[in-house]
């Protein structure tokens, strides 16, 4: 498959060419669905990079001894000297890794990646092996959304990032399907003539090493950076090393284009690859208050026309760049905007993602530790015991003249308690609580309240437990994950200063979000999920309703409660969705708690029916405190 | 490559200062840097390095002690372990010493902890069945600092022992066949961002101050960040070479702050208000006020003071004390906010 055969896909090429013009880039990183043809363009990224680049495809199953190396036992036992074995990372430097479906990695396996990207170099420190490999490589990283985000920190080391598929008009469709479809049922020449392909990988290949060159020739302005860093902090991007990679960015698209300065298209693919991404407000708003802004200066600068010194320049400049660019991060964004996977802490919308065959395989970490209740680590404990096996027969002979019973045999392997090794499954063996709130009606504001302080009640004490917290909340017409799966305290406080409250009760689509985000977290190997309800039970919008207006209702969120009457669903119907799904929850064994903290003089059995559906408990507490929504929880 | 000069970060002025005080005077304990990604936490850790301090040490002695440890460890027969260590220059007389950079050690986050602590020599047991110790990144770390980037991501475990030992200031290896007891004093600094993970809240405490770093805001600033890692990127070496001026200088006011920060006075009135501040903020125990002491006193002597103000307290106070107070996950007021308030008075 040859670059130039991949039609579309043109963000993700973009980015691609950016990297391997500058590789300090870091990385790129795409957003994939099943079949859009990300992963045969990042491996005929590969095809760009000057002969003898290492491209390393980095398999999900891999361990961490692999990706960081270690002692080669039996090299060292032959040679007679240490013999350390590079792990991937470091037979990587120089070139790129590619990892498909970047977000189901093993937690273990990213922060060792994200470690060896932030020095440049991996330390081996393990197993009485001390070394350190050089390791500077790009990532380039597909991943499915639905599967979850991937981890903040590696993807701050990651300068570029193309958050959706942007091939979305059939005609590309069809032609990819064509192309590729061609190519792989025509065996020998293609009929374009051979090598045409070839060809123009061949010229990108010239046009890159050349750009490479000319990278430190290229001039990027003072305004043009105060540009950037405006716009960053437009976008509520956080940190600063954004803007170090958005004019690399720059940059290097301006080399590629054989620029000597940075112009106005390469601030532009910086904002669209670099800080939109990142984003975590949308421009529109801070638009506005910017043209203000700049009015004012404009103004400002009509009564002091005079004194038009070079600085003065610069800051009637950059309000342009800045407009500039969050212009280009406006035109690039989807319809649907809810779908950057990124820039929405507030979660995704209730699409079920196409289920993906459980790739990942079992990590496991192999540690000291007893035989009981654990699984034998066989080579590791082979390995622990082996600098000893001499001294140990050694000892033996001491220990014959003694005359001790206990004498190995010359050729047999001594083990001892401390050489066992068992397998460990990496961490998050906790539960993840999501919690289900109804944040409509009058008591909605109380209720929020009881579950934030049930929330860090909990997040308190999940250090210990290595449990997780969550929280969706519904209200109008469809659900919201306020809080994603989350250890963090921090998060938490943030994204649940929130307090969204009226409107219609959603509870189907509640459920919908929470059983999803159970799932994601399962893919993630946390394995138990509890749903924490807390309302009265009484649904009132359904499913379809949820599903049509939620996009509406997200992207306008609080302008209009409006609830479209012809898209009620009849009561009957809601009662029979709820029911349905919540027999689907239960059969998928996640375990349910409702509480009804109302006190409610009203209630028609809503709450305790839902507990029945859901093969779960209901718990009855009017004006429950946090510590007590958490100790039921916690039993 | 050199690594890129302290002296040319721009901003995180707390964090600089936290490390700077932790290197006048170790016994402040560490600093815990916590805050947003890119913002420059493990570069400015790691440019540290280059503007400390030399220590001497006994030539080529793996734990970096000094002769006149050495010397005690001799004289008053402390047990150092019975297992055979890289090190036998015990013996010999005449004690010669070398001057090495205050070593920094970077902990790898995948690091075991027969690698932090030392473990049998797997060469030497392997090819020639000898018995004999390997010392780890602890013994390494002695005398200097041990950084751990992205802490709140390393096995519990392995902070549990890093903690111990950072407290007591040995490092004690007994298991099968090997017994090694040697010095580890080393300063303890660590950085990550609260939302890779939590933070145990007593992991917080064991750290003498706590510097909070925030995106840079000033768009001024971001740009000088851009410009100088361009440059860097482009010529490390020369850049390195034009920041050279303020390294030195920044290295000498260092070293001029050691020598009289054990003679700065605490005056009687500023303690005690040192103590009133710590009992309105509600701290328990001691531990808040001998900080606040200790980096007090740094601040001043690194401002060539020999005597601690009122002002030397308050640049102090909020690194000192914002991790001991008690915490209440959700509530709004931050403890930045309480101790600004119980010193305005």
């Amino acid at each position: 498959m040859n670059w130039s055969d991949i039609v579309g896909l043109d963000s993700a090429k973009q980015a691609l060419l950016l990297l391997a013009v500058d590789p300090r880039l870091g990385g790129v990183v795409m957003a994939a669905t099943v079949g859009s043809g990300k992963s045969t363009l990042a491996r005929a990224f590969a095809a760009l990079l000057p002969d003898g680049t290492p491209f390393i495809e980095l398999p999900l199953n891999i361990t961490e001894d692999r990706l960081i190396g270690g002692l080669n036992l039996e090299a060292t036992l032959a040679t007679g000297t240490r013999v350390i074995e590079k792990g991937l990372l470091a037979q990587a430097h120089g070139g790129a890794i590619y990892v498909d479906a970047l977000n189901l990695l093993d937690d273990a396996v990213i922060t060792q990646m994200m470690d060896a990207m932030s020095r440049g170099e991996v330390r081996v420190e393990r197993e009485g092996v001390s070394a350190t490999h050089t390791a500077q490589f790009m990532l380039v990283g597909t991943y499915d959304s639905s599967d979850g985000d991937v981890r903040g920190g590696l993807l701050d080391r990651v300068g570029l990032i193309v958050p959706f598929v942007s091939n979305g008009d059939a005609q590309a469709r069809a032609e990819v399907v064509r192309r590729n479809g061609f190519t792989a049922l025509t065996p020998g020449p293609s009929p374009g003539g051979e090598g045409s392909g070839d060809d123009e990988s061949e010229m990108l290949r010239g046009m890159i090493g050349f750009a490479r060159e000319q990278l430190l020739q290229v001039e990027i302005s003072d305004a043009q950076l105060e540009g950037i860093a405006q716009a960053a902090l437009s976008l509520g991007v956080q940190g600063n090393r954004v803007d170090v990679l958005a004019a690399r960015a720059a940059i290097a698209n301006a080399a590629l284009s054989g620029r000597d300065a940075v112009d106005d298209e390469d601030l532009q693919i910086a904002a669209k690859l670099v800080l939109m991404p990142r984003a975590t407000r949308m421009p529109e708003s801070e638009q506005e208050s910017n043209q203000k802004e700049q009015e004012r200066e404009t103004r400002g600068q009509g009564e002091r026309e005079e004194e038009h010194d070079e600085s003065q320049k610069n800051q009637q400049e950059q309000p342009q760049i800045e407009e500039l660019m969050l212009s280009a991060v406006e035109a690039a964004l989807p319809g649907d905007v809810m779908n950057l996977p990124f820039t929405s802490r507030r979660g995704k919308s209730g699409s079920r993602g196409v289920q993906l065959n459980n790739r990942r395989g079992k990590f496991v970490r192999a540690v000291q530790g007893e035989l009981r209740g654990h699984k034998l680590a066989l080579l590791p404990t082979l390995m622990a015991a082996a600098p000893w096996q001499r001294i140990r027969r050694d000892e033996g002979r001491g220990m014959r003249d003694e005359g001790r019973t206990l004498i190995p045999h010359p050729s047999s392997l001594i083990l001892r308690p401390s050489d066992v090794r068992v397998k460990k499954f990496r961490d998050k063996a906790g539960t993840l609580f999501i919690f289900v709130v109804d944040a409509s009606g009058s008591m909605a504001l109380n209720r929020m309240r009881q579950a934030k302080g049930a929330v860090a009640k909990l997040l308190q004490n999940a250090y210990v437990h290595r449990d997780q917290v969550a929280l969706v909340a519904f209200r109008g017409q469809a659900a919201q994950v306020l809080l994603p799966p989350s250890q963090s305290v921090d998060r938490a406080k943030r994204e649940l200063d929130v307090l969204p409250t009226g409107g219609g009760t959603p509870l189907a689509s509640a459920l919908m979000l929470a059983w999803d985000t159970a799932q994601q977290a399962r893919r993630k190997q946390i394995p138990n999920a509890t749903l924490v309800l807390m309302t009265d039970g009484r649904g009132n919008i359904g499913l379809e309703v949820g599903r049509e207006e939620g996009l509406k209702v997200r992207r306008f969120e609080g302008s209009s409660e409006k609830t479209n009457a012809n898209l009620q669903t009849s009561k009957q119907q809601i009662e029979k969705e709820l029911q349905g799904l919540s027999a689907l929850i239960a059969a998928d064994g996640i375990r349910s708690v409702v509480i009804d903290t109302q006190v409610n003089y009203l209630s028609r059995g809503e709450a305790p029916k839902l507990a029945q559906w859901l093969d779960g408990r209901y718990v009855y507490l009017p004006n429950a405190k946090a510590e007590q929504i958490a100790e039921v929880i916690g039993d | 490559m050199p690594p890129f000069p302290f002296t040319a970060i721009v901003g995180q002025d707390e964090m600089k200062l936290c490390l700077l005080l932790n290197v006048i005077d170790p016994r402040i304990g560490g600093v815990m840097v916590m805050g947003h990604r890119g913002t420059g936490k493990s570069t400015t850790v790691r440019a540290l390095a280059d503007v400390l301090p030399e220590i001497k040490r006994v030539v080529g002695d793996v734990y970096n002690r000094s002769v006149e440890e050495v010397r005690e460890i001799r004289d008053k027969r402390l047990e150092i372990g019975t297992t055979k260590s890289p090190i036998s220059n015990l013996q010999s007389p005449n004690l010669k010493s070398e001057k090495i950079a205050v070593p920094v050690v970077d902990l790898p986050l995948g690091a075991t902890e027969d690698r932090v602590c030392g473990t049998i020599d797997i060469e030497a047991a392997l090819t020639k069945g000898e018995k004999r110790f390997a010392p780890g990144l602890l013994a390494q770390a002695n005398r200097g600092f041990l950084y751990i980037d992205e802490v709140n991501l390393l096995d519990d475990h392995l902070v549990d022992v890093l903690l111990d030992v950072a407290a007591s200031g040995w490092n004690v290896v007994e298991r099968e066949g090997i017994s090694v007891r040697h010095p580890a004093r080393f300063v303890l600094v660590g950085s990550g961002n609260p939302e890779e993970g939590e933070l145990r809240p007593q992991l917080l405490d064991r750290f003498g101050l706590h510097a909070r770093i925030t995106t840079i805001t000033d768009v001024g600033e971001r740009v000088e960040i851009v410009k100088r890692r361009r440059a860097y990127d482009d010529n490390p070496a020369a850049f390195s070479e034009k920041w050279e001026p303020q390294q030195v200088l920044l290295r000498k006011r260092i070293a001029q702050a050691q020598k009289i920060v054990s003679d700065v006075n605490m005056p009687d009135d500023v303690l005690m208000r040192v103590a009133e501040l710590c009992m309105k903020l509600g701290i328990d125990g001691h531990r808040g006020e001998l900080t606040v002491t200790r980096a007090a006193c740094a601040y001043a002597a690194f401002h060539h003071k020999k005597e601690v103000s009122d002002d030397d307290v308050k640049a102090v106070a909020f690194a000192s004390l914002r991790h001991r107070l008690r915490r209440d996950p959700l509530e709004t007021t931050g403890s930045d906010e309480k101790i600004a308030r119980v010193l305005r008075g």
